[in-house]
């Protein structure tokens, strides 16, 4: 299998990977407690990446390319990554407004 | 169970991390899917109707499986509460706490991997 040391090497080849082949590629994560382990795998059924940790800061940065897979996959291969967090910042823009309001 | 909506979805997940605390993996697998047979994709497309696309979400503890879809309208709701639940349950995994040269005080370290440590006042 081969894993990769890089957290942001794994991230850019998985989501060139999927960008690649939309309809093969699948993100799996595996989770175990006991061991306090998670492996985190991308292919497209000819190439595979993995990725394992057991830090709880991977675990965080493991969200963030939840989401960008979310993206990726529910809207389709086109769209712009800085969406994504582009995203974020809308969101609270908003909630500032709202803010504003009460006086 | 199968195919669930989103929220019974992530109420089943919940459970399966709870129940597989001391002992037993989860699997979480995402892949983009239309959910439609190769037929179906076939007609819709020389029709020239826009396929539509979903994410499929697949658990499994290695005795029970679960999935759902999530719509492209759905999927920020969802990934919010994933990453909710997530967070929640990932609590075996080691906080990597760097007090590399600011203090010793927490100075001993069983590991020793990572920073080379240089003396600081000769």
């Amino acid at each position: 299998m081969v894993y990769v040391t890089s957290w942001d090497e794994f991230v850019e080849r998985s989501v060139q990977l999927y960008k690649a082949d939309p309809q093969s590629t699948r993100y799996c994560m595996k989770y175990r407690h006991c061991d306090g382990k998670l492996v985190l795998k991308v292919t497209d059924n000819k190439e595979c990446l993995k990725f394992k940790t057991d830090q709880a800061q991977d675990a965080k940065k493991m969200e963030k390319l939840n989401n960008i897979f979310f993206a990726l996959m529910a809207r389709g291969p086109d769209v712009d990554l800085s969406e994504v967090t582009g995203k974020e910042q809308m969101e609270a823009q908003p909630a500032k407004k709202g803010r504003g309001r009460k006086q | 169970m199968g195919l669930l909506q989103p929220d019974p979805f992530l109420n089943e997940l919940t459970s399966m991390f709870e129940r597989n605390r001391d002992k037993g993996s989860v699997w979480v697998t995402v892949k983009r899917s239309s959910m439609k047979s190769k037929s179906q994709k076939n007609k819709m497309a020389t029709a020239g109707e826009p396929v539509e696309y979903r994410c499929l979400i697949r658990a499994t503890d290695g005795k029970k499986k679960i999935s759902t879809t999530v719509g492209a309208k759905d999927h920020q709701r969802f990934q919010a509460s994933y990453a909710t639940l997530l967070k929640a349950h990932m609590a075996a995994l080691k906080k990597r706490e760097r007090k590399d040269k600011k203090k010793g005080v927490d100075g001993d370290r069983k590991d020793g991997a990572g920073s080379t440590k240089k003396p600081k006042r000769v």
